[in-house]
């Protein structure tokens, strides 16, 4: 109150009506209430285990009954889908990140026999579907031994070009003069990658993570022509297995759950690294 | 040099050999001893006569007519929806994002179960005694359907990138146009839709890429079924591939879906040497 009066060039800002902020708010709940309704519907079928479904009655559990979480990770099987899951994910996201920085470091700054040309053959391999490689790619790892193996399975995956194209531009915009004072300091290139750049390029390296995190935690084609054994599967080739075997819709959906929990906290504490991808990758 | 090693090395391994292995293997047969022979064009031949090909073909490319038009304008919709600034929006755009990080395992497996003859979405129809509907099992409805979950899967990407584009319109046309005495609807046809030119733009032919590769979803919803309704050019690649074992014929089969690639990326360079 006395802040507005001792403030009288502002005229104090007129507080909406009540139903003008209803009614902008209704069509985002309506929507957003049709967007959750999935993940309602896996969340209370999940914690009813043994139950007949029986619309409507069953979307709204009597008693919530957590123990088919607990027998999908006592059985053994989804708890090494986990371990692997996180294995691929977390792996590849270190790999993925140092090789391209390096990578990137050397396009952005560094002049090497051959560099544009390498880098056109880039652009013209993105255009290749992933998809024609896939048979090929799987030849080559089953002739390496590396089929049902987690280093199989991460390897192929590892030389990223959109994480490459990303860093590059961005350690471009690193003024070269930062870069000379350092050689003139008697600076290798190594110290000037690990002391200069590095540090420079935080920002888009937690963004950059969390994608990579994020594509190999979903992934499911690679995994599931690489890793058929199911003691090697990936939580994504689990569940679909799961969902094959249809022991209960129950099972199934607490798997879905546990696939999907992970990812869902990740993305609580890193919300705007995604955001910032999303628009990076829309700006190009 | 050190420094571009690794990567180059994984690069030529795992992307450049397997691309040129590809065209290799559509021009041969492979057995699965490992035995290679040289056998020309006959697999494109035995493609071309193939109706399980064609099929394919026109399923994917029916398929990218459904769902590219809703994707699309269903995020526009939700991008002018979710730009108002008024409290509490970010929890919003919180939620309409979380289909975006969902495996599409996870979102195939809730969605058959709503789409199933038990499922919600019946039980909601009948209500008002309609149905059931076979969403799922029917030939007619499959695609429309399967299109509808790649809606849900995908909206919250393409709104944050047209928000984006949004924000990059100036205020001042708005309150311009609306001193003028334009409407909601003509403010957005004649201001956002001329001003999101290029974000939009993006956005179509990441969902064109993106929906003639649809593959997830079809594995754990259909495996391409009813009997081959749902049964994409990618669905083929996989099964002609992995189920029976025929890598050369699969390989054909990718041949062609790096040619369609190939045309998609011509269109949208001519249509970005236009603009400039």
């Amino acid at each position: 109150m006395t802040d507005t009066a001792m403030r009288p060039t502002h005229p104090p800002r007129r507080r909406r009506p009540w139903w003008r902020t209803a009614s902008a708010h209704l069509p985002l709940i309506i929507v957003a209430m049709i967007t959750l309704f999935p993940f309602f519907v896996m969340l209370v079928i999940s914690v009813q285990p043994g139950q007949a479904i029986d619309l409507p009655r069953s979307l709204w559990p009597q008693s919530w009954d957590f123990s088919e979480f607990g027998r999908l990770l006592s059985r053994g099987e989804m708890t090494t889908w986990i371990i692997n899951t996180a294995i691929y994910a977390v792996v590849s996201v270190v790999l993925v990140l140092a090789l391209a920085s390096m990578a990137a470091y050397a396009f952005a700054k560094l002049s090497f026999p051959g560099r544009n040309v390498v880098f056109l053959v880039m652009v013209a391999m993105l255009m290749v579907p992933y998809h024609l490689t896939l048979i090929p790619k799987f030849i080559l790892i089953s002739e390496l031994g590396g089929l049902n193996t987690h280093w199989g399975l991460i390897l192929p995956t590892i030389a990223n070009v959109q994480a490459l194209f990303l860093m590059r531009q961005f350690i471009a915009g690193i003024p070269n003069e930062l870069i000379e004072a350092a050689r003139i300091d008697g600076a290798g290139e190594l110290r000037i990658f690990w002391q200069i750049i590095l540090p420079q390029t935080k920002p888009i390296l937690a963004t950059l993570g969390v994608f990579v995190f994020l594509w190999h935690w979903n992934d499911f084609l690679w995994p599931l022509v690489a890793n058929t054994a199911s003691a090697k599967y990936t939580l994504t080739v689990g569940l679909s297995s799961l969902n094959e075997e249809q022991t209960s819709l129950a099972v199934t959906m607490a798997g879905a759950l546990i696939t999907f929990v992970p990812i869902f906290i990740i993305f609580l504490i890193m919300q705007r690294y995604f955001v910032r991808g999303v628009t990076m990758s829309g700006i190009k | 040099m050190i420094f571009v090693l690794p990567y180059l090395l994984i690069f030529l391994a795992f992307r450049i050999l397997p691309a040129f292995g590809g065209l290799g293997l559509s021009l041969s047969d492979y057995s699965l001893t490992g035995d290679i022979s040289w056998v020309g064009g006959d697999n494109f031949e035995r493609l071309f006569g193939d109706d399980l090909f064609w099929n394919a073909l026109r399923v994917t490319i029916v398929y990218s007519v459904i769902a590219v038009p809703l994707v699309v304008v269903v995020s526009l919709f939700m991008a002018h929806l979710a730009s108002r600034s008024i409290r509490g929006i970010k929890v919003y755009r919180a939620a309409f994002f979380l289909p975006v990080i969902t495996s599409l395992v996870t979102t195939a497996v809730i969605w058959q179960w709503i789409y199933s003859s038990e499922g919600p979405l019946n039980w909601f129809l009948g209500v008002f005694g309609v149905g059931p509907v076979p969403w799922l099992a029917s030939s007619i409805a499959v695609l429309p359907s399967l299109a509808v979950v790649a809606m849900w899967s995908r909206f919250g990407y393409d709104m944050l990138i047209l928000m984006a584009g949004m924000l990059d319109i100036p205020q001042d046309y708005y309150e311009a146009a609306s001193l003028d005495g334009a409407n909601a609807w003509q403010r957005f046809r004649h201001i956002t839709l001329p001003g999101l030119r290029r974000p939009l733009f993006f956005v179509v032919i990441l969902e064109i890429v993106s929906s003639f590769q649809v593959f997830d979803l079809i594995y754990v919803m259909t495996g391409g079924g009813p009997v081959t309704a749902s049964y994409s050019l990618v669905f083929m690649i996989y099964d002609q591939g992995f189920g029976y074992f025929n890598f050369g014929y699969a390989s054909a089969a990718g041949v062609v879906l790096l040619v369609i690639t190939l045309i998609v990326s011509a269109i949208q360079r001519l249509y970005l040497k236009d603009d400039d």
